[in-house]
């Protein structure tokens, strides 16, 4: 693909480079700092984690990042957003769209029943997704091997399942699956384990971290758990009150952390387990 | 202390569904035949994956739901036949805290008007001295200064604060244990720790007993006396030291499935070979329930259903045939 060269700056290099990105909202009488003036950027195939408290303003980030963030009552969205030097924030409609159907990102979220659809068969809705007039009939094979590939042992019973019929790890797996339809050079995944079981949640990072090596697409990972951190990612943003306040390679992060937050929360998730540490073999 | 306050002999909670396929009502058994002692000021973690029947035996424990099959008893009496003066007493001296506090606190009323709404229901302070105890009531958990809290709303509040006055809404009552379904789950890992803290602290205080239902293996480990691991409606597992030395299978599974804050770790990265379950695709009605997912079932399994017996001579009870010598083979090297 060609980039026209008004649009190309900054360094590209970068996968997705942001530089400076506010999100504000209008929240009744005041103003909400939901993100405020974040750096941030993704190397191709890398797995990159955010975490912070509930109200840190990583969703958000990450919702502007991939534009899904609803025009109503923002009232400032400022910044400079490139995937592969376009810029995202200025692009149209039509664009953005092409972008997401052109090996752009994908996402999936913490409550995959929300963006099911519930009258229809998952099967349906995966086909749907690798073309707009795609039915489970033509694209079959490919449905299935999609399946397969979110780990799946039985995709055409999957397949022939409604959302309601599925476990939730299951249904985020069909989430997965929706999501590399396109074939995405980057997955956004929004808290994707939180909901789920913990046998369950080693099992769909396990999914996600396969496909991440065997793709070579780039994952960037929100959560709250800095285990998940820890087990899946090279480099990590921890963000509080809407800035980010420390970046880090995972294992300095863990090892030397330099802000005090973060100190913080790597000395709690570690007290959390002062016992597991020590195995029980 | 080791009193027990609350026991509960083969109590089992059977729901109806409607089959898959069909209209036939099938049974559901939330709860299979738990027999289970809590004893006084002690604190009891219940952990299990979703669907096991932790919820359910709160509601047991809770008088939200009558056992199907079984016997609950507090203090040696049964509470079918609690006369209505005691059925009260039990209602104040088991109290419930719940997982969403957002949902558990009534939106249309202050934080004064939610606990004074208790504190007049149970009579528990004069009209005069009603602001300095309800004052009081915040303090100890640990909202300063308690005026400040008194006219806001729940939408007004975060998370652990809401979870503050629903606890100092159980606490006021003076119960002897307090019944917490999942508290954790909806708050921050920062608010959990304080969360914990708080509770430990009321214990310290006011010698007052927790059942903490749970899924976070971790935060049970730093405040459990005892935990009971449930799988399937039944307690496979109980003991003071399950974290360091599991016996049985599944509670090794929980174990296993934990992320550990470890950057070098490789559970993720490099999952370890998966042991297949020999009887993986058998499907039994007797036998031992973990059957299809346990990695080392033999004949015996699938044959008879293994119930909760003392392993060696700890505390700890177990419901594994295979116990004994799945602990031999990974005791410490």
């Amino acid at each position: 693909m060609t980039i026209p060269q008004s649009q190309q700056i900054g360094n590209v290099k970068h996968l997705v480079a942001v530089k400076n990105l506010k999100v504000h909202f209008q929240v009744t009488d005041r103003i909400v700092r939901a993100v405020d003036g974040v750096d941030f950027h993704v190397n191709p195939a890398e797995c990159v984690g955010i975490v912070g408290e509930s109200g840190s303003g990583k969703s958000t980030l990450v919702r502007a990042v991939s534009r899904l963030m609803p025009n109503l009552r923002v009232k400032e969205l400022s910044g400079d957003v490139q995937f592969e030097g376009r810029d995202v924030l200025k692009m149209s409609e039509g664009d953005l769209r092409e972008l997401r159907r052109s090996r752009g990102f994908s996402m999936i979220f913490q409550d995959p029943l929300g963006y099911l659809n519930p009258t229809h068969r998952v099967g349906r809705q995966i086909a749907e997704a690798l073309s707009p007039h795609g039915n489970v009939q033509s694209d079959s094979q490919r449905v299935q091997s999609l399946l397969e590939e979110a780990g799946f042992q039985e995709p055409n019973n999957v397949a022939r399942s409604f959302p309601h019929e599925l476990s939730g790890g299951m249904r985020q797996r069909v989430m997965i699956a929706i999501a590399l339809a396109r074939d995405p050079k980057l997955l956004f995944a929004d808290e994707p384990t939180t909901a789920l079981d913990s046998t369950v949640q080693l099992q769909v990072l396990q999914t996600l971290y396969r496909l991440h090596k065997e793709r070579n697409m780039a994952v960037v990972i929100i959560t709250h758990d800095l285990g998940v951190v820890a087990e899946l990612c090279d480099r990590v943003y921890v963000m509080q009150t809407g800035k980010v306040v420390e970046t880090a390679d995972s294992v300095d992060l863990f090892e030397r952390p330099k802000h005090t937050y973060s100190a913080r929360l790597v000395e709690l998730s570690a007290h959390r387990s002062s016992f597991r540490g020590a195995q029980y073999e | 202390m080791n009193e027990p306050i609350l026991s509960l002999k083969g109590v089992s909670q059977i729901y109806t569904k409607r089959s898959a396929k069909g209209w036939r009502r099938v049974p559901v058994r939330a709860v299979d035949g738990v027999d289970l002692d809590i004893r006084e000021g002690e604190t009891l973690a219940i952990v299990g994956e979703s669907g096991s029947g932790k919820s359910t035996l709160a509601k047991l424990l809770l008088m939200l739901n009558r056992p199907t099959q079984g016997q609950i008893a507090y203090r040696g009496l049964e509470l079918d036949k609690l006369n209505h003066e005691w059925r009260s007493q039990y209602r104040r001296q088991v109290q419930a805290v719940f997982q969403d506090p957002s949902s558990s606190l009534n939106p249309r009323m202050t934080v004064e008007e939610t606990l004074r709404h208790v504190a007049n229901r149970h009579s528990l302070v004069t009209k005069l001295n009603q602001r300095d105890f309800l004052a009081a009531q915040l303090a100890a958990v640990g909202l300063n200064p308690p005026e400040q809290y008194f006219s806001r709303y729940p939408h007004q509040l975060s998370g652990g604060q809401q979870q503050r006055i629903a606890i100092a809404r159980a606490i006021m009552l003076r119960p002897r244990v307090i019944i917490a379904d999942e508290p954790l789950s909806s708050l921050d890992v920062s608010v959990q720790a304080q969360i914990l803290q708080l509770m430990s602290d009321l214990r310290a205080t006011t010698n007052v007993g927790f059942v903490i239902i749970s899924h976070d293996l971790g935060a049970m480990q730093s405040i459990a006396d005892r935990s009971a691991v449930m799988y399937r409606g039944r307690v496979v597992e109980i003991g003071d030291a399950i974290y360091q030395s599991p016996a049985h299978p599944y509670t090794r599974l929980l174990l296993d499935a934990r992320l550990l804050p470890n950057p070098r770790g490789t559970r993720v990265r490099s999952p370890p070979p998966k042991q297949a379950a020999p009887f993986a695709s058998v499907e039994t009605t007797q036998g031992c329930r973990f059957l299809h997912r346990c990695p080392h079932a033999i004949e015996i399994c699938a044959a008879i259903d293994p119930q909760l017996r003392p392993l060696g001579l700890g505390a700890t009870q177990v419901a594994c045939h295979r116990a004994e010598e799945l602990s031999a083979a990974t005791t410490p090297v």
